[in-house]
Formats: C-alpha cells, sequence, structure tokens
C-alpha cells in the first residue's frame, strides 16, 4: 500500500517535489525508513520491524514529533469474514501504524510496521510515549499483537474472559451470528413502496455483514 | 507524674497506635456516578484522604464501530460517528467526510463549508456548555447550570432548524450538505436551503451568548469556592500532555497554542479571524477559562461566517452509488473534545476496508491515571470533571 519514492515523484507536477514529499523525504531518511509516501496529504513512514522504538525516539527526539496520536491496526487479509475482501490479491499481515506529530506546524506522521499474522509482537513504545499504553493495549486485543515490555498488556475494552481478536478480518460480526438480522420483514413499508420491500425476501432476511451474497452494502 | 504528663503519654501512644494502622482502602466510583459523564469505573486505592494509585475501567461504552464500519456504506457510517461524542454529533461527521472526500477529489462548494463551519461552530458551542453546565455542578454549583443550559436550548434550536436533529444531525453528505434541509416543523414544504430566519437567528443567539458569558465570568470565575476547589488543582504539564496525545482545550490549558483549525483546511476556518485561548498554568481552572474563552471565540466566528457565507450550491456533483477509490488517508480536526480523526484504508468499494477512529477524549483521560497521583481524593471529581470527556467518545 505504501509507495516507493519513485512512485510518488513520478506523478508529481514537473515543479518538483512538495514541501510535504521533501518533509516526508527527509524525516524517512533521519529514521533510516524503507520507504514514505504522501499520498492524499497522509505522511506514512514505512520502517523495519526492528528498528520500530529506535526509529520512534528519533521522531521524538530529533525531529519534535513529541505529540501521540494514535496506534493502531490494519489486518491485510484475503480471507474475510464481514466485509469485501480486497480486489486484488493482498500480502497477509498485520500493518501497525502509529502517528505522531509536532504542535508547531502541525504535522503528523504515521509510521508504519508490518508483522506476521501468526505470532504478531512488537517492542512496546511505552518508554518513548506514555500514551502508548492504551493504544498498544486496544491493539493487542484487537488484534493479537504482543507488545514486547510493555507493564501492563491486559484487556482494555473487552472483558477479561472474552475469546477471539474483534477487529481480525477472519473474526465475524457476532450480533448479527447470534440474533438474526431482522431486513425490513418487521418494519411497515411506506405506502408507495410496499411492493418493492417484498421483492427479494430471501435477500432481505439476510444477516448484514455475513453472507457473502448480501454483505450488507 | 501529673496529670498533664500522664496525658500526654497516653496521647503519644495512641497517636503511635494509629499510624501503625493505615491500610490502604480501595475506593470504587462509578460505573454510575454523575461525574463520569457516562459508564466510567474509577477504581482508587486511598490512604486516608490521599489518593495513592488510580486505575480507569473503561469499555462499558464499547460499540465496535471500527467492526460495524466495515460492513456498512460511507453514508451509513455518518449516522454511525455522530453517535461518538453526542454532544456534539454534527462536529463528529465534518472529518469524516473530509477524508472521504479527499480520497474521493471532490471539491466541496464554498457554501456548504460555510454552513458546516456554522454548525461545527455551534456544536463546539452546545459542548463547551454541557461543560460549563456540569462542572460546576460537580463542585456543588448548582445555578450555572440553567444559565449553561438556557443558552445551549437556543443553539440547539438554531441546529435543529437546519438539520432537523438536535443531537444526531446526521446532515453531512459526502461532496456537501443535504440539499433538502431546513425544512423544519414549521415548514412543509421542503426547502433547498437554510432555513429562512437562520443568519438572524444565529446573529441573535450569539449576542446573548456573549452576554452570558459574561454573566458566567461574575457567577463562577470570581466565585471564591469555586476557584479554591480548582486552582492549582491537577495541574498538566505541556509535556505530559503531549506524551499522551491530550488535545484541544485541555492541551491549549496547558500553554501550547496548538489548534487544528489554524493549521489544516477541512473548513474555510482562514476566512475567519479568531485566537487560540491558551491557559499558563494547565490547572483545573485554565481548563475551564479556555472552554469559556473558546465559547466566545466560536461565537465571534459564526458572527463572520453568517455575514460573509456565500451563495451557491450546497453539494458537488458525486455519483448516486458512492464508490470511493482506493487509498488511504487520514484527516483530523478540532473537535470541542479536542483532535479527532479518521484514519480511512478504501479498496475502491462502497464501504472502508478499515476506518480507525481517532478519538479526542480517550487519550485525554488517559493521562488522568497520572494526574491523579497524590492528590486528595474530592480532588479526583473536581479533575476529572475539568478534562470534559464523554464515553462514548472514550469508548467507540
Amino acid at each position: 500500500m505504501t509507495a516507493s519514492p519513485s512512485d510518488t515523484t513520478a506523478t508529481e507536477e514537473p515543479t518538483g517535489p512538495s514541501a510535504l514529499d521533501s518533509y516526508a523525504e527527509s524525516v524517512a531518511k533521519s529514521v533510516g525508513a524503507l520507504s514514505w509516501s504522501t499520498n492524499f496529504d497522509t505522511v506514512k513512514v514505512l520502517v523495519a520491524t526492528d528498528k520500530w522504538t529506535s526509529s520512534l525516539r528519533t521522531a521524538k527526539n530529533e525531529l519534535g514529533l513529541i505529540f501521540f496520536s494514535f496506534l493502531s491496526a490494519i489486518h491485510w487479509s484475503n480471507d474475510v469474514e464481514v466485509g469485501d475482501a480486497p480486489t486484488e490479491p493482498v500480502d497477509e499481515r498485520l500493518e501497525v501504524l502509529a502517528a505522531v506529530g509536532d504542535l508547531i506546524e502541525g504535522r503528523l506522521v504515521h509510521f508504519s510496521t508490518s508483522l506476521p499474522v501468526n505470532g504478531a509482537a512488537l517492542a512496546t513504545l511505552t518508554g518513548i510515549y506514555g500514551g502508548a499504553n492504551w493504544h498498544e493495549r486496544e491493539a493487542a486485543e484487537m488484534f493479537a499483537i504482543d507488545f514486547i515490555g510493555h507493564p501492563n498488556l491486559e484487556k482494555l475494552y473487552l472483558p477479561s474472559e472474552f475469546e477471539g481478536h474483534p477487529l481480525r478480518k477472519s473474526f465475524p460480526l457476532l450480533s448479527r451470528e447470534v440474533k438474526p438480522w431482522p431486513g425490513k420483514v418487521d418494519v411497515e413499508g411506506m405506502p408507495e413502496t410496499d411492493e418493492d420491500a417484498t421483492q427479494d425476501p430471501a435477500a432481505e432476511t439476510m444477516p448484514s455483514g455475513v453472507s457473502t451474497e448480501n454483505p450488507g452494502k | 507524674m501529673t496529670i498533664e504528663q500522664e496525658a500526654l503519654k497516653h496521647f503519644s501512644e495512641v497517636s503511635v497506635a494509629v499510624e501503625l494502622q493505615t491500610p490502604d482502602m480501595t475506593l470504587n466510583i462509578g460505573p454510575q456516578h454523575p461525574s463520569t459523564h457516562g459508564v466510567l469505573r474509577i477504581v482508587a486505592k486511598v490512604d486516608g484522604e490521599r489518593v495513592s494509585d488510580v486505575t480507569p475501567v473503561i469499555g462499558y461504552m464499547h460499540r465496535g464501530y471500527e467492526k460495524i464500519a466495515e460492513v456498512r456504506t460511507y453514508p451509513q457510517i455518518t449516522a454511525l460517528v455522530n453517535r461518538i461524542d453526542w454532544v456534539s454529533g454534527f462536529a463528529n461527521e465534518v472529518p469524516f467526510m473530509a477524508a472521504a472526500e479527499k480520497l474521493m477529489e471532490i471539491e466541496v462548494p464554498e457554501r456548504a463549508r460555510y454552513i458546516r463551519m456554522i454548525l461545527t461552530e455551534m456544536a463546539r458551542i452546545s459542548s463547551h456548555l454541557m461543560f460549563m453546565a456540569s462542572y460546576p455542578l460537580e463542585l456543588g454549583a448548582t445555578t450555572p447550570l440553567m444559565f449553561a443550559l438556557r443558552e445551549r436550548e437556543r443553539v440547539l434550536d438554531l441546529i435543529e432548524s437546519v438539520t432537523g436533529g438536535r443531537f444526531h444531525p446526521n446532515f453531512n453528505r459526502i461532496g456537501g450538505v443535504q440539499p433538502n434541509a431546513g425544512a423544519g416543523p414549521t415548514q412543509k414544504k421542503a426547502v433547498q436551503d437554510l432555513p429562512r430566519g437562520f443568519l438572524q437567528g444565529a446573529r441573535d443567539a450569539m449576542d446573548s451568548l456573549l452576554k452570558t458569558c459574561v454573566e458566567f465570568d461574575e457567577l463562577v470565575t470570581g466565585n471564591e469556592i469555586f476557584l479554591a476547589r480548582c486552582k492549582g488543582v491537577g495541574i498538566l504539564s505541556p509535556e505530559l500532555a503531549a506524551d499522551f496525545g491530550v488535545s484541544g482545550p485541555n492541551l491549549r490549558a496547558s500553554g501550547v497554542a496548538f489548534d487544528l483549525r489554524k493549521h489544516t483546511d477541512y473548513l474555510p476556518y482562514d476566512k475567519v479571524q479568531f485566537e487560540v485561548a491558551t491557559g499558563t498554568v494547565g490547572d483545573s481552572l485554565d481548563r475551564w477559562l479556555v472552554r469559556l474563552e473558546e465559547i466566545r471565540q466560536s461565537a465571534y466566528i459564526i458572527q463572520q461566517a453568517v455575514d460573509q457565507i456565500p451563495s451557491g450550491p450546497l453539494q458537488a456533483k458525486v455519483p448516486k452509488i458512492i464508490k470511493v477509490p482506493k487509498g488511504e488517508v487520514y484527516v483530523r480536526a478540532e473537535n470541542p473534545k479536542g483532535e479527532m480523526g479518521y484514519y480511512i484504508v478504501s479498496d475502491g468499494g462502497q464501504g472502508p476496508y478499515r476506518l480507525k477512529i481517532r478519538s479526542a477524549s480517550y487519550s485525554n483521560i488517559s493521562v488522568i491515571p497520572i494526574l491523579l497521583e497524590g492528590v486528595l481524593v474530592p480532588d479526583i471529581i473536581a479533575i476529572m470533571g475539568s478534562f470534559d470527556f464523554v464515553l462514548g467518545d472514550v469508548d467507540r
């Protein structure tokens, strides 16, 4: 999903790289990143997993990115239980994003690293940004990522006995599995649309987000 | 040994015995407590009146919006996101729309951008007025509630006259705002624009609001008991605030003049003049004063915006079925509670592949355990209340 520097500059106007591009490039250079992109004004810097903490430490101490905005993850998967599968096959992986910014010019940089889906583990950022504590706990329970060195990696939102990791793409929307989707059958249609409402009763009773034929879109 | 000496000896023995028996007590506050603005539970270890350790327990309001969003279309998600921080529903919709529009490369008409700006500032006023009502109430003053809710009612009436909803407007559309809006309860026929009298109504409401701000200054800010409860209490240093991602008025109260309205172009804030309110100490009183000043600044923004609002269409041309091109974008906005952002990962479909919601209150209250260490028990309420969080915004 991240474009290499050559991709980004290729789409640039002939005037050369914008200020945002040169900023992203300088950040990438300082932290020793693999690649960077500025698509849709979103600065994203891809770093290697073993350079995760050192990159973020550089960002905070040398680049002035002292504001910890958020940490989260994206489960890239071809085998999805809810929603639509990616149109093009993707590498099965967990992408962790940490967004940090400054408080002077309003810059925000998303650091990104990819983890294997099974046994995902990453060094904790709690020693660098205090705010990473809750965000890592959330990512741990939602995506099954082990943050090594985290002081208290217990469940944050979910009950402690909860099984599964809800934001993984393999996790079904449980409420719709347990309780059938009412669809339109128990909703009184508007007078002029009564006929439309009963056209395809099978499709209407499908739980939204569960069946692949009618994923609720 | 005289009686006095004996009494003294006895007293010292008693005091030694008392000092020896000081087990920590665990105090549970919430999940149902007036100061928690929802269902937040605080487990505090107290040594007498001193708090030694605090653990917030959250998740009672977790609705799983990030998961649900994966099976919803973009227009459907509008209805979800304005329930995140229900005190300022309209402001939650705007960054989501801006993010989707950025991916679709849609230019929103200027009039729609102005309407969004006016209503966002009204949502900010409504949210801050809720704080003006609840915070003194938590400290034991009931009268300010009446003042604040009276003004909030005017603002909510204006929001309702445009959008039809007081708390959950669901009014933004990708590419602009709902074009048939403004039908209000008295107008049977849907009109194509703002309801008649809205601009004048907004001017009147802002005038009245600015007067109420003076009343607040006289009634609350000068009140000795109020000052005693919140001056020098819960001091948040700018370094700690940045480290934990504390944003919005809470960050500015610590003296950091950072306001996303000055740095991003999601709404035409560059066309209006306003000042960024900041505090100096970062205590609970500063957090109160910053919000009071922000109400004034929002009123000034609305006054300028209703004078400048251009005419024109309310919506850009968008396809009937909205498909967002492939890409990733993060758009953040200065919401009443702080930085609210949406990270959209789109795969070209009708709904996002992944939607990360960055809500302000979540980061704001994550710093509370550190602030509450070593304070007195009554200060728990004085500090927590001053952060103005909403549990829907914490749990999403």
